[in-house]
């Protein structure tokens, strides 16, 4: 028999016991959807999480140089960073790294009260080199930013980010207005665009860039740094500026291996990986417990055409009597399970790709469906039909056809 | 047709031992006979209908089936010969259920690497005199309806040989005539036809009779026959027959 006539009978023989036949597609439909929602979910997550990074970041194409070793954690600031990060370090790899065209360099803090009028908040500062909106790719959505003229002058002047200004200017235009931080007079120029939420979940709207040179002499009175971007002319060089830049900071601070680093220089792509990578543990789980299912679907259909098989031992009789050999029994059996599984695998793919859309909905992460593993979860239905199916189709070949038209 | 010489078949039970069920048959059914094999139940007559079938392979001797040896042919070889050159009718009618009349007659057809030929499976339950009941699932039919199903399912692939196994064993005596009658009928246009039974009645309708007795040939002896057939001729030839 060909194959589409050995599909076509699988078909006709399915439909005539659907109830066996539809619970012989349920264990592969559940673990197929389960695959298709994880993999799909997972993948909204992951995407997501770039965006967030981006957000954070402003860009991949940049280089980070944070105070502190390699074993420093969470977002550094003024009271939590080592004093390692000077302005010479920034001029040098600059200067001497041949890969790098620039450095943006950061003084972060938080628990200072900033007031307006009778307002009073607290929001997270940035003193930031005039080169910052260029290197992050930020956008200024009212007012101008920071210049370098302002920086050089260290005017008292700031941008305000998008929550900060519904905090202190709900109702008037704040550009112009008079603010202060610390006490200290400052002038508004500008509202930066909004950046939506950071990696860890929290709005990154709510802070005001000053300029760096203001900040460590007139604000904090503090001359290192809590953060580097470094910018790259060829971003594939990663790997290789932060090589670079390791082996100077090393030579200017002095470290010689094995002393731990003072200062850690890592890109946004490994920290994205990280980020990811624990997720996908998470999901490799889940993936795990999915396929677990689909295997156990694989076993429910082994076991009821096994089933099957006895039942139909006299219509094995009848087709061998007829000019059914061995090979054309082998197969029809086969395609059955193979049918059945794949149809099972169809439905999951239905069902997975209904709780992907549900999830986003409930989640309001845009959806991501991956293709691939839908096309990955259509093959291996088919695959577990085959593998599961194998023992029932061989014993279906071996029935002696002489006992079974006797019986 | 059929030339089986020396045929033995020894079956092997649980311990080990042999139990032989056909120990030495010869004979020749030439094209166009209609033969009975009868037999007591244990008489080897029912291995040797699946040694005609090719269901079966000789332990020894020799079967030529149109003039080919098929005793030692391959699963695969001996499911073209069943496909191509062999129709079964079966006692119990093996046809299968939850499927129409006209699907059970196409299964041969299934097999043959070429199209099934859906109106050459309704021209033939036509001719078996079921043609208003092709789309009819065959456990709404009666037992002789669904004898006669299973005769037009032997005839799809157009076998020059029937083999009968007591076609009329399941049914009342005027199903039996009709399916009889039926047979016969297909004999005339050529067929041949070996009928397995132990019931003289039926054997009267062939031409010749092979006793087996014990795995042996007892008897082989023309009939007969009878091309239209009765009550009263069916009674004389059963009492010939005894």
């Amino acid at each position: 028999m060909n194959i589409g006539r050995t599909i076509g009978l699988a078909l006709r023989t399915l439909s005539r016991n659907r109830l066996r036949s539809f619970l012989m597609m349920l264990g592969v439909m559940i673990g197929v959807a389960s695959l298709t929602a994880l993999a799909s979910v997972g993948e909204a997550t992951k995407q997501e999480t770039m965006r967030r990074f981006k957000r954070m970041l402003g860009t991949f194409d940049v280089v980070i140089v944070n105070p502190g070793g390699p074993s420093t954690r969470g977002m550094p600031s003024l009271t939590s960073a080592p004093p390692v990060l000077k302005q010479g370090d920034a001029e040098a790899i600059a200067k001497e790294v041949a890969l790098v065209k620039q450095v943006a360099v950061t003084q972060f803090a938080f628990d200072v009260d900033v007031k307006y009028g009778d307002r009073s908040v607290s929001p997270s500062i940035m003193g930031i080199s005039p080169n910052w909106t260029e290197v992050r790719g930020e956008e200024i959505a009212l007012g101008e930013g920071i210049t370098a003229a302002d920086n050089d002058a260290m005017a008292r002047v700031a941008v305000i980010g998008e929550d900060l200004r519904k905090a202190l200017f709900p109702a008037e235009d704040p550009i112009g207005r008079q603010i202060r931080i610390a006490d200290v007079p400052f002038q508004v120029k500008g509202v930066l665009a909004p950046r939506g939420m950071g990696p860890g979940g929290a709005s990154m709207d709510f802070t005001l860039a000053i300029p760096v040179a203001t900040a460590s002499r007139r604000l904090f009175n503090r001359d290192y740094y809590t953060g580097m971007m470094v910018q790259l002319r060829d971003p594939t060089q990663s790997d290789r500026a932060i090589t670079d830049i390791t082996a100077l900071l090393r030579e200017r601070h002095g470290i010689v291996p094995p002393a731990e680093d003072d200062f850690t220089v890592t890109s946004p792509k490994a920290q994205v990986a990280r980020v990811t990578d624990v997720g996908s543990t998470l999901s490799k789980v889940m993936l795990g417990v999915a396929a677990i299912a689909t295997l156990i679907g694989g076993v429910v259909i082994m076991s009821l055409m096994l089933i099957s098989v006895s039942e139909r031992r006299r219509e094995i009789g009848v087709r061998r009597a007829v000019g059914a050999s061995q090979r054309d029994i082998l197969a029809q059996f086969l395609t059955e399970a193979a049918v059945v599984s794949f149809i099972g695998g169809l439905a999951g793919i239905a069902l997975g790709l209904g709780g992907t859309l549900v999830a986003a909905a409930l989640t309001k992460l845009p959806p991501a469906i991956l293709w691939s593993a839908i096309g990955g979860a259509a093959l291996m239905s088919i695959l577990v039909g085959l593998l599961f199916g194998l023992q029932p189709a061989w014993r279906a070949a071996n029935v002696d056809p002489i006992q079974a038209l006797r019986s | 047709m059929i030339e089986v010489s020396h045929l033995a078949r020894t079956y092997t039970r649980g311990d080990g031992t042999p139990v032989p069920a056909l120990r030495d048959v010869s004979f020749t059914i030439g094209k166009g006979e209609f033969v009975t094999i009868r037999g007591a139940s244990g008489s080897g007559k029912s291995s040797l209908l699946n040694i005609l079938g090719c269901l079966d392979t000789p332990t020894s001797g020799s079967y030529r089936l149109d003039g080919e040896d098929v005793s030692g042919y391959t699963d695969q070889r001996r499911s073209h010969i069943r496909n191509r050159k062999i129709g079964f009718v079966f006692q119990s009618f093996n046809l299968l259920p939850r499927t129409t009349a006209a699907e059970n007659v196409e299964i041969p057809a299934l097999y043959t690497g070429g199209p099934v030929d859906r109106e050459r499976a309704l021209a033939i339950l036509g001719k078996v005199g079921l043609g208003g009941r092709a789309e009819h699932y065959v456990t709404e039919l009666s037992g002789g309806e669904q004898q006669r199903v299973a005769i037009a399912r032997a005839l799809m692939n157009d076998p020059p040989l029937l083999l009968a196994d007591e076609p009329t064993g399941n049914l009342d005596s005027a199903a039996g005539e009709s399916v009889m009658k039926l047979l016969t009928e297909l004999h005339r246009e050529g067929r041949t036809i070996v009928l397995v039974t132990h019931d003289e009645g039926v054997a009267a309708y062939a031409h010749r009779e092979i006793l087996i007795r014990d795995g042996l040939v007892a008897a082989d002896r023309p009939q007969p026959g009878r091309d239209t057939g009765g009550p009263a001729a069916a009674a004389s030839a059963s009492g010939a027959g005894a």
